[in-house]
């Protein structure tokens, strides 16, 4: 179990430093584009060359994306339509969620396999990126990693339902930071008002 | 036939309640395995690479720039703002909270996020004030809305990745763009404007006539101040759009800028963040942008198989051998969207239909701007109705209300929101005016 719970602790960081990371390399590509531009800056500007950041960003983005979908799984992010699921008699409720997640697990599983060819295929060329020039297969790597832990994902929710009848819910209606601050209710109904309430 | 099969699966799969982007790859799957020519290499290949785009990537920082801002802080210097500048009209905090709504849109691109961070501070002050509960969570959950049209939205900019791929030819035979995402924010501001305007209206009429409390008329010394302190929010507005217009950014670059932006303001300006939210902010933000941009993969793949199976160009057929004009295929369209709006969320519709409805809107000489300005208000008015609208589900789990109470609560707004769709709809001016008088198109 431990196992897990450092397997959930790594995906947090990738995906988290993943977006980090991407959001300062654009930024900072944007930044010595326009210092480049300033003739004092110029001998530094130019010994950096950043015309890869674009790559790096989608590389970088690619793999947030396919680890974030894993993780997204397990905090049950990822929408369907459960308007007319949730009609039906429990019994048959639980079945037709447990076809939805295994149908899931089985997706990404044939994803996963397909993806593992493609990189296998990849391995045997030398191709690389246009930019960056590294192997396309470590790039394409996301692919079947991503997938088959989402694949996993997906059946790890699939047991814990099938046992407690929990599904992992995502709250769309929080949104992170967000406190309910009845202090600045109050600061701004006691401004005062006029009209029909003034005489209270 | 074969449109009805790839539908009618996708349709049962989506109706298990499982995640739409998983029924859209499975019903890709299952097609191409049963009954097609295509290569499944080819689809493969389309699958990997779906999202290796730059343009896509604005998504990402977009949420990321919006949940950085997300916070008490910003939302309660744009509330205090607002209430200086019209509180003590008729409608008072409710017209406030329109305003504030339509403010907040504008540095959020999203409508949930743009009634929480609203709707948490303001409806508990419109309650003490002696409000009706149901107008003012009938005022914020329609307001709230504005979030997807007033740029930055995400749902324009998937959008108009959702249109890009595809050869559509106009009426005349020619080739016709697609609309980008520059266009797309600039020409969402008027109709924006208009909105917020109209459901002002709504709020001060309806204020009136029951005469609500109104706020003490605030000086301009207040009015000043209350600006200043909401400036540094407000100009991220500014940065996005200037920005995008004078081409010093392309969408995706001011989305980056705006997010390193976002997260200075948040955490050395107005500090309402601490360096420990950070990694909570950026995980957040990772687990949406990552939702979004699954669909968009396993989307795209379903969108490449209509166009191979030449399902857009067979429906632009009928539709103009039927004879009917743009007139009633806006009509069909708008109802679809609606009826869709029922079940889906907008990122997801925008995915599935737009890549159909594009090719057939352009045969018929539709303005690809126009087309995605009237899409993003059609989702607007889905996000605020039962049963999926998730700003009603928003705005319940602030008011402790009924989804039902909130339902009959939001009837006014939301049919100045349907009276406004019909404009959008039938006069293009209102979408197109803007970009063009900036050269843009």
């Amino acid at each position: 179990m431990i196992l897990l719970r450092v397997l959930d602790r790594l995906e947090e960081i990738l995906i988290a430093s993943l977006m980090a990371a991407a959001t300062l390399l654009i930024f900072v590509a944007v930044v010595h584009r326009y210092a480049s531009g300033i003739d004092i800056l110029f001998p530094i500007t130019s010994a950096i060359h950043l015309s890869w950041a674009q790559e790096l960003c989608i590389y970088m983005f690619v793999w947030m994306a396919k680890f974030g979908a894993a993780y997204g799984v397990r905090t049950g992010i990822h929408v369907g339509v459960d308007v007319v699921v949730n009609q039906l008699r429990p019994e048959i409720r639980k079945q037709v969620v447990l076809f939805g997640l295994l149908c899931g697990a089985l997706f990404t599983a044939i994803i996963g396999t397909m993806g593992t060819k493609f990189v296998l295929g990849l391995i045997d060329t030398d191709q690389t990126s246009p930019d960056l020039e590294i192997p396309s297969w470590i790039v394409y790597l996301a692919i079947p990693l991503g997938s088959y832990l989402m694949c996993f994902r997906f059946l790890q929710v699939a047991w814990s339902f099938w046992r407690t009848g929990e599904l992992p819910h995502h709250d769309h209606g929080h949104v992170e930071g967000v406190v309910e601050s009845p202090q600045a209710a109050r600061d701004l109904a006691d401004q005062g008002t006029i009209g029909r309430e003034a005489g209270r | 036939m074969n449109a009805a099969i790839i539908f009618g699966l996708l349709i049962a799969l989506m109706l298990t309640g499982m995640p739409i982007s998983i029924a859209l790859g499975l019903s890709v799957l299952t097609f191409l395995f049963v009954m097609t020519s295509v290569p499944i290499e080819a689809v493969a290949l389309k699958l990997f690479t779906g999202i290796e785009n730059f343009e896509i990537m604005a998504i990402p920082f977009f949420i990321l720039s919006g949940n950085f801002l997300t916070h008490g802080g910003v939302a309660r210097r744009m509330i205090n703002f607002a209430t200086s500048m019209v509180g003590h009209w008729y409608g008072g905090l409710g017209l406030a909270g329109v305003m504030a709504c339509a403010l907040f849109a504008a540095i959020s691109g999203s409508s949930p996020a743009t009634v929480v961070a609203i709707g948490s501070i303001i409806l508990p002050a419109m309650v003490a004030q002696g409000f009706p509960k149901r107008f003012g969570a009938g005022v914020i959950t329609t307001s709230g809305a504005l979030g997807i049209l007033i740029p930055p939205s995400i749902v324009m900019v998937i959008y108009s990745v959702a249109t890009s791929g595809a050869v559509v030819f106009g009426p005349d035979g020619g080739r016709v763009s697609s609309a980008s995402i520059s266009t797309l924010f600039v020409a969402g501001v008027v109709p924006g404007l208009m909105l917020a305007t109209a459901l002002g209206f709504t709020t001060w009429y309806r204020a009136r006539k029951y005469d609500y409390p109104r706020m003490p008329r605030a000086s301009w010394a207040e009015r000043w101040v209350a600006f200043r302190k909401s400036l540094w929010g407000l100009l991220l507005i500014v940065l996005v759009l200037g920005g995008i217009y004078t081409g010093a950014f392309t969408p995706t670059e001011a989305a980056a800028v705006s997010a390193v932006y976002a997260f200075v303001i948040a955490l050395f300006v107005y500090r309402d963040l601490t360096w420990r939210d950070v990694p909570r902010v950026l995980l957040d933000s990772a687990n949406m942008s990552a939702m979004l941009l699954y669909i968009i993969t396993n989307a795209v793949l379903f969108s490449f198989l209509m166009t191979s199976e030449q399902i857009p160009q067979t429906m632009a057929g009928w539709i103009i051998d039927a004879g009917l004009g743009w007139v009633v295929f806006l009509l069909i369209v708008n109802v679809l969207l609606l009826v869709a709006g029922n079940v889906m969320e907008p990122s997801s519709i925008v995915l599935i239909m737009a890549p159909i409805l594009f090719p057939i809107a352009a045969k018929l000489g539709i303005d690809p701007v126009h087309f995605g300005i009237l899409i993003v208000v059609n989702m607007e008015v889905g996000m605020c109705h039962p049963p999926v609208g998730l700003n009603l589900y928003v705005a319940s789990g602030i008011t402790k209300m009924g989804i039902t109470e909130l339902t009959i609560a939001v009837w006014p707004w939301l049919l100045t929101m349907l009276i406004f769709l019909v404009l959008v709809t039938y006069v293009p001016a209102i979408s197109l005016w803007l970009p063009r008088a900036l050269g843009m198109m």
